[in-house]
């Protein structure tokens, strides 16, 4: 006698072996492990623990929402009789953000592998399998993705958020209730997430030639990422401004989907303002819309991308080839920089290092992501400095001295020589290594040097441009120098400090492994953070009016300028030795006798 | 004179090469034969220093080229077994980042790199991204990146793979003339013919040891066949032409389906 299970296995093994299928699953593998063109092989994990990172954060932020619907705590506050679902309405908000910036960006993260490339092509096409099947697959291949996803970045906040919420309730429904609303919003959100971004892909590859694709594919990502940053900071200010909001609804909700999904919310629970009603009726169809435009625009692209791939080698082989006739001249500025680290940089090992850095942080997707990451974070923290800024100040020239404004700089800067400290640890085409592994002395102690370089190469000169012409037009010269030379001191002291012990060429070693002080680190950004970016302008603030008060700056420069050097002189001699691989200290060391 | 003397090496207790002894004199071009799995690329990464071998010493001049490994290098010219190569980098780029490392002045570099790009008929293609290249491109990228700098030990490890007809000739050429010129050569290969042509000795290793090591004339003489021959006698387990067989038995099972 087969027992049903046994049925099912024996219809699932059947199923699984059909091409279709096989298709299908390839398809899925080949997404969470990159495409064939994906140079992102320092940051291939596994699926597993792609799916436990992707779910952590709205576990996280449930249950950090106990202590706001906790009942012994608001009794402790003093607060009582509560309109949950009033109180609930931000943290809605911000799950539904959440969900949609974690899923979007996967989506930009995959963009590469979502659709098959050469490689695929180089597999599939010689096989009898007719192109309708292959791109079949890949649709059926990226609509379970996106619902994994959502799922998946949903999935402890669609149990916790309402078991949070519905503590102090006594009827089981208004969990049942609370639970479901909410699940369809931030699924929806999630999903209209994925396939706006798939639009967006999928828009380029069809109206784009290859070669201006690949050109565009790396900056339209880094907005897309700015977007989805900005998405998650409009957080704390737009649920109220919603709930204030009167008819007609204002243009900037039609700019922010996630106001349309917060509006469904709270449609269905009968707690809608007018302006959230109105938003309600736009999320179905705007949702179905983007759906169709997404598989539409899937079509288009499949049929002039995946089918033309052969050509696309040649065509960009020949782009190459245009290029060096001078047909495509170098960019100026590259010309500049060009001369510039010839001045600078002495050594062969620097000479032929620093362009290497350049160059992988210019061209490698990977790196130029997280790098425009970072650089959208500061973009919206700056952004909210200078409103602050201008908000309590009659004029531009009062608002320019204001620790607010004060503090954009330094914000850029922290972010800027942070965010490349982090980037020069992604490794890229590890196995390429090899040639610096053969070419480089492991005891020539540059790699410090050089990562510096690179970093005040590339950030003194933005903060200059950044802070001198604005400061010199407002404020005059004086203050326009003193604040620059601030700036500037600190982003080489910063610089000095993050790269202590440094002892790697950038994007050649391997992945750091998490160790026990990595959270002290973690720590200890945030904490350097507030003190580079917040504190020092506060101080600046008043000490412009009197700049005498400046030179009490200086003992503290000399201490962060002497910390970095002692710690370097007092490196033991193994850790100043060039590494390529992040091997763990051995508890035990094997004295291998026998050999 | 490039001597290797009872190298040993072994991943966790297995053995990769075994006593691995043999002499590399100027004007020697060195072939080294093997199956997958004889310890081929494991010598080869012992020689460039890239593995530290578990006992025993590569010498270069009758110093062990641990003792100074940039020295060493200086005067190494390696072609890996797999082309890999920063896809980003143009070759343009890639070669001229090789050659400051190798601390080629700037006025020699420009000159020399188009040279050689325009001799391997790279030219055209020298501003495209690697990443577009063929295989036997990238081969040719590698190939310059291991002679610019004039060096006196050459070490290649399978280094036709990919390449065209033209490019192998002219590789095989370059091999002799390299001979001839006092340089010294060890060269790896799964191509029997190539290194019946191209070696003056030749070194045959089965699961990491020496089982034959003789001049490429003498080794043929002494069993009075090809070195092709030579190497299945010595080497192969297996009886290649019942092995053939027996695939083409299998192809037909599900074809008579």
């Amino acid at each position: 006698m087969t027992s049903p299970f046994e049925i099912l296995e024996h219809w699932w093994e059947y199923y699984r072996q059909r091409p279709f299928l096989r298709l299908v699953e390839l398809f899925i593998a080949r997404v969470f492990r990159g495409g064939g063109d994906a140079d992102a092989e320092g940051l291939d994990l596994g699926i597993g623990l792609v799916l436990t990172l992707l779910a952590m954060p709205g576990g996280f932020v449930s249950l950090l929402l106990l202590d706001k619907y906790g009942t012994f705590a608001q009794w402790l506050k003093g607060i009582t009789n509560v309109d949950v679902l009033q109180a609930a309405l931000p943290d809605e908000y911000f799950f539904i953000v959440l969900s949609m910036t974690v899923t979007g960006a996967v989506a930009v993260w995959r963009w590469d592998a979502i659709f098959p490339d050469r490689r695929d092509y180089i597999n599939l096409v010689p096989l009898p399998i007719a192109t309708k099947t292959i791109f079949l697959a890949n649709l059926v291949a990226v609509v379970f993705l996106a619902s994994l996803v959502a799922i998946d970045v949903n999935a402890a906040s669609c149990i916790l958020f309402p078991a949070v919420v519905a503590a102090t309730q006594l009827k089981f429904l208004f969990f049942v209730k609370f639970a479901a609303i909410h699940a369809i919003g931030v699924l929806l959100s999630s999903i209209f997430s994925f396939f706006a971004v798939f639009s967006v892909l999928g828009l380029l590859m069809a109206v784009l030639p290859p070669s201006a694709f690949r050109r565009a594919s790396t900056y339209v990502r880094g907005l897309v990422v700015v977007y989805l940053v900005t998405l998650l900071c409009t957080s704390a200010a737009v649920p109220n401004l919603l709930r204030q909001a009167k008819e007609p609804s204002p243009a900037w909700t039609l700019l922010l989907p996630s106001c349309w999904f917060l509006g469904l919310c709270q449609w269905m629970r009968g707690r809608a303002t007018p302006v959230m009603a109105d938003l309600a009726k736009l999320t179905l169809p705007l949702l179905g819309a983007i759906v169709v435009i997404a598989f539409s625009v899937y079509a288009l692209a499949y049929r002039r991308h995946f089918v033309r791939i052969s050509e696309l080698t040649e065509a960009i082989s020949r782009w190459g080839r245009h290029r060096e006739s001078g047909l495509l001249p170098q960019s100026l500025g590259h010309r500049s920089l060009d001369h510039l680290h010839r001045f600078l940089l002495r050594t062969p090992f620097q000479l032929a290092c620093f362009p290497f850095i350049w160059k992988t942080l210019r061209r490698s997707e990977t790196h130029r992501l997280v790098l425009t990451a970072v650089a959208g974070l500061g973009l919206v923290l700056s952004s909210q400095a200078l409103m602050n800024a201008v908000e309590g100040t009659q004029s531009a020239r009062q608002a320019a001295l204001s620790p607010e404004a004060l503090s954009i700089p330094f914000i850029l800067s922290f972010l800027i020589i942070a965010g490349l400290r982090v980037v020069f640890e992604i490794p890229v085409e590890l196995r390429s290594n090899w040639l610096f592994r053969l070419m480089l002395d492991p005891d020539s102690r540059e790699c410090e040097r050089l990562a510096r370089n690179a970093v005040l190469i590339l950030v003194l000169p933005c903060i200059f441009v950044m802070a001198f012409p604005v400061y010199a037009y407002l404020e005059g010269f004086r203050i326009a120098s003193l604040h620059t030379l601030l700036v500037m001191t600190w982003a080489v002291l910063l610089t000095n400090i993050l790269l202590v012990r440094f002892r790697k060429l950038p994007f050649t070693c391997t992945l750091p492994l998490f160790k026990q002080h990595s959270i002290v680190i973690l720590l200890s950004f945030g904490f350097g953070f507030l003190i580079y970016s917040l504190s020092t302008p506060e101080f600046e603030s008043s000490a412009l009016l009197e700049p005498a008060r400046m030179i009490s700056l200086v003992p503290v420069a000399v201490v962060a300028w002497l910390i970095p050097h002692y710690l370097a002189k007092n490196t033991p001699e193994v850790d100043r030795k060039l590494i390529f691989e992040e091997s763990p200290s051995r508890t035990i060391e094997l004295l291998q006798l026998g050999d | 004179m490039l001597e290797a003397a009872h190298l040993t090496k072994r991943y966790a207790s297995l053995p990769a090469v075994q006593d691995l002894s043999f002499t590399l004199q100027p004007g020697q071009v060195l072939g080294c034969l093997g199956p997958n799995g004889s310890g081929k690329s494991t010598t080869v990464k012992m020689l460039t220093g890239l593995l530290q071998p578990t006992r025993g010493v590569v010498q270069f001049n009758g110093r062990n080229i641990q003792e100074d490994l940039t020295a060493y290098r200086k005067r190494l010219g390696y072609v890996p077994e797999e082309a890999h190569l920063y896809p980003y980098l143009t070759g343009w780029e890639y070669l001229e980042m090789v050659a400051t490392l190798r601390g080629i002045p700037g006025s020699e570099l420009a000159k020399k790199i188009d040279t050689l790009l325009q001799l391997f008929s790279l030219h055209p293609h020298r501003h495209a991204s690697i990443g577009t290249y063929s295989k036997g491109m990238r081969q040719r990228v590698l190939l310059i990146a291991a002679i610019m700098h004039n060096p006196d030990i050459f070490i290649f490890d399978e280094p036709l793979s990919g390449l065209d007809v033209t490019s192998a000739l002219v590789f095989k050429n370059l091999v002799q003339a390299l001979g001839r010129s006092g340089k010294l050569v060890f060269y790896c290969s799964h191509v029997l013919e190539v290194v019946e042509k191209v070696c003056s000795d030749v070194l045959i290793l089965r699961k990491g040891a020496v089982i034959a090591q003789d001049s490429v004339a003498n080794i043929g003489r002494l069993l009075g066949q090809s070195l092709e021959n030579t190497f299945l006698q010595l080497v192969d387990e297996v009886d290649t032409l019942t092995v053939a067989r027996d695939i083409v038995d299998v192809m037909r099972l599900g074809a008579a389906a």
